[in-house]
């Protein structure tokens, strides 16, 4: 570990954790209550799957409309409240002192989560955009932008005013994360929808958004806090540690030539799907050095540790993933079915959520100054979520893998695939409602935790960092 | 990593390298499209939408129809789009230079839409609106796309001919919306049947053969 890091073990638990409480508690609940949100729309989205009559006489509630307000709601909703939090929180740790401007994050959580409400009730109404990973209406939009620079304020300045020139990897993927987006997000907002491209031109740079979303903002999200939490877990210093700046540019460089990725085969220039296969392969050498730095995520440990090495093996699976179902031969079956889903939910359930999950658990009780009421509820949450997962992705891979087979059969009409894949779509649904479960007892604990008065001594319950872990409270 | 001012630039430059290649690149190569004029036939091709079809595009766009339905037509060789019907040639980028909002779609739950309005047997509006009413295998009704009124005087034109149980109470009738109406004039629109240039599909036999069209 680098000397940043050092420096951050003596701040533990000091006024660099309590000082945002208010700010990161209230990110965190929002986040939260999306992370519900979501998880209720996606099981009502499954249910119509396989039953298209459910909730047809309701225009709010269409597949189509259903599944945007899901999306949003995740993306938007939990992932960037969370995500945000949590790289806020790092970048005040390693960066040595509190973090500054705070009022400029309340207030930009505040027109953030108000504009993804508005978002999610204009998506009902019709006012969608019919865009993957952009569906917000159009009026929420450029709110989204001006609140999400708002929030990001303190990270920019706990990164400027870092204690130590010297940095490290999850400052560079945190950073990363949180300049990249908002360039990410007007360039599609005005490419898309503001003075729009033409023809296929759009459905390219919807493409280059929706990995760019995974690989410069989602991703290094996770990674920041994967980075920092599988050292100071086990006590271990990163190996290969020389190595992370090569895997670090490399997702940040390579990562957005994978544009093309799901428009194989599509009337997008050849050259474009070419590039995206490449891209995919290349970006190997990114998950392979991740695995090589954070192997002691594998090793045994607390719940905490539990979380992100789960997520860290979704995050590597899902490359490979990724790699393979690309190629064209691959692609030609996968392409169009419920296997995209699966490598969807892979990366946000699996990858993404499983580790910012256990950063949450993590830095809450430092930032309020108490342990987690119950050891129990954090194991329970760990199975639902691993049990979860990997029921719904694998029941959406073999649904996708049914679905490929007789959509290249041309003799097998819809009604048969959609009867052939139904069992799988009800395994899903469990494995959906399974999470659901799981994240709403996560919301309890955490109101239970919030809602008690810091303890007069907190300070000692942090006092031997390693065996709190174990004990995960 | 030590210069905090070259790290940011770094990643900007990342940032627009890819942006230049991927959307500038794709532009240099597409954004000279023309429309395509066929003196034989004394017309450019594609076809401008009539208006009510762009306002089904809006239609289309609200409720979601792209969570299931694509609308591109790939190669003959390459999966069973042509063997489906959906298209004997692939769908290229012209066939989209019109569209204000091009829907490519990411989900087959549903058959693809590219040519909808050149199906053989072909659709008329008529099975289009009773397709969208009831609804089939997988796909939900739209019933709140008709309205179901009291009939006064004649029965509409435009009412739907149901019969047996999704027949009307007697004396009410189903007459589509004018949203139900737009929509339909959307998918009848979509027709991206004419062979341009580059469109010719690539039969592997012809290539063995030698034959050059």
């Amino acid at each position: 570990m680098t000397t940043a890091s050092h420096a951050a073990v003596t701040a533990e638990a000091s006024n660099i954790d309590s000082s945002a409480r208010c700010t990161l508690s209230f990110l965190i609940a929002s986040a939260l209550a999306w992370l519900l949100v979501s998880g209720l729309l996606a099981v009502l989205h499954l249910v119509q799957a396989y039953d298209a009559s459910f909730l047809a006489h309701c225009p709010i509630f269409t597949y189509g409309r259903l599944g945007a307000m899901q999306e949003t709601a995740s993306i938007y909703g939990w992932a960037a409240n969370a995500g945000l939090a949590v790289a806020l929180w790092l970048l005040a740790r390693l960066s040595g002192s509190p973090l500054r401007s705070l009022n400029w994050a309340c207030g930009g959580a505040l027109f953030w989560n108000l504009g993804v409400t508005l978002g999610l009730v204009g998506i009902a109404l019709g006012e969608g955009t019919s865009t993957s990973f952009l569906h917000l209406p159009y009026f929420v939009q450029p709110l989204l932008l001006v609140a999400y620079a708002a929030i990001a304020v303190p990270g920019v300045l706990a990164w400027t005013g870092r204690k130590q020139s010297m940095t490290f990897a999850s400052q560079w993927y945190a950073v990363a994360a949180l300049f990249l987006f908002p360039w990410l997000l007007s360039a599609a907002q005005v490419m898309l929808h503001f003075a729009p491209v033409r023809g296929v031109l759009q459905a390219i740079v919807e493409g280059w958004y929706v990995q760019s979303v995974w690989y410069l903002w989602l991703f290094p999200l996770a990674l920041a806090a994967a980075y920092y939490l599988v050292p100071k877990i086990t006590g271990r210093a990163i190996p290969s540690y020389d190595f992370s700046a090569l895997g670090f540019w490399t997702l940040i460089v390579i990562g957005d030539w994978t544009a093309g990725r799901h428009l194989v085969g599509g009337p997008v220039p050849a050259w474009l799907v070419s590039l995206a296969i490449v891209s995919c392969a290349l970006l190997l050498v990114h998950f392979i050095i991740v695995a090589l730095n954070l192997r002691g995520a594998f090793s045994s440990g607390g719940p905490v540790l539990k979380f992100v090495a789960f997520g860290l093996f979704s995050y590597l699976v899902g490359g490979l993933w990724d790699a393979v179902t690309c190629m064209r031969s691959v692609a030609v079956i996968t392409q169009f079915t419920w296997i995209d889903q699966a490598q969807t939910q892979l990366a946000l359930t699996g990858a993404f959520s499983a580790i910012v999950i256990g950063a949450i658990y993590f830095l809450f009780p430092r930032v309020t100054g108490q342990a987690w009421p119950s050891a129990t509820l954090i194991t329970a949450h760990l199975f639902t979520t691993v049990i979860g997962t990997l029921g719904l992705v694998l029941s959406l891979v073999v649904a996708g893998w049914i679905q490929g087979h007789d959509l290249a059969n041309p003799a097998v009409s819809f009604a048969d695939i959609a009867a052939h894949t139904s069992s799988w779509l009800h395994f899903a649904l469990a494995a959906q409602a399974l999470l659901l479960v799981g994240n709403a007892l996560f919301a309890l604990h955490f109101i239970r935790l919030a809602c008690t008065k810091p303890a007069a001594s907190g300070v000692s319950v942090f006092a031997q960092p390693p065996a709190m872990e174990a004990s995960a409270s | 990593m030590r210069n905090g001012l070259l790290f940011f630039l770094g990643l900007f430059a990342a940032l627009l390298i890819t942006w230049a290649g991927i959307v500038l690149g794709s532009n240099a190569q597409l954004g000279h499209l023309a429309p395509y004029f066929d003196e034989n036939e004394g017309k450019a091709y594609p076809e401008n939408t009539p208006g009510i079809a762009a306002r089904g595009l809006l239609v289309y766009d609200d409720l979601g129809c792209a969570a299931c339905h694509t609308q591109q037509v790939r190669r003959p060789s390459y999966g069973s789009d042509k063997a489906r019907g959906w298209g004997d040639r692939q769908s290229v980028a012209r066939d989209y230079m019109r569209q204000s909002h091009v829907q490519l779609g990411e989900s087959r739950i549903g058959p693809d839409l590219s040519n909808v309005g050149a199906r053989k047997p072909a659709y008329d509006a008529e099975d289009l609106y009773k397709l969208l009413y009831t609804g089939q295998g997988g796909m939900p009704s739209y019933r709140f796309l008709f309205e179901d009124r009291k009939v006064i005087g004649e029965v509409s034109a435009k009412a739907l001919n149901l019969v047996g149980s999704l027949a009307p109470a007697p004396g009410h009738e189903i007459v589509p919306t004018h949203r139900a109406e737009a929509l339909v004039a959307y998918l009848l629109s979509l027709n991206n049947v004419y062979e341009y240039p580059e469109a010719r599909p690539v039969e592997p036999a012809a290539a063995e053969k030698g034959e050059h069209k």
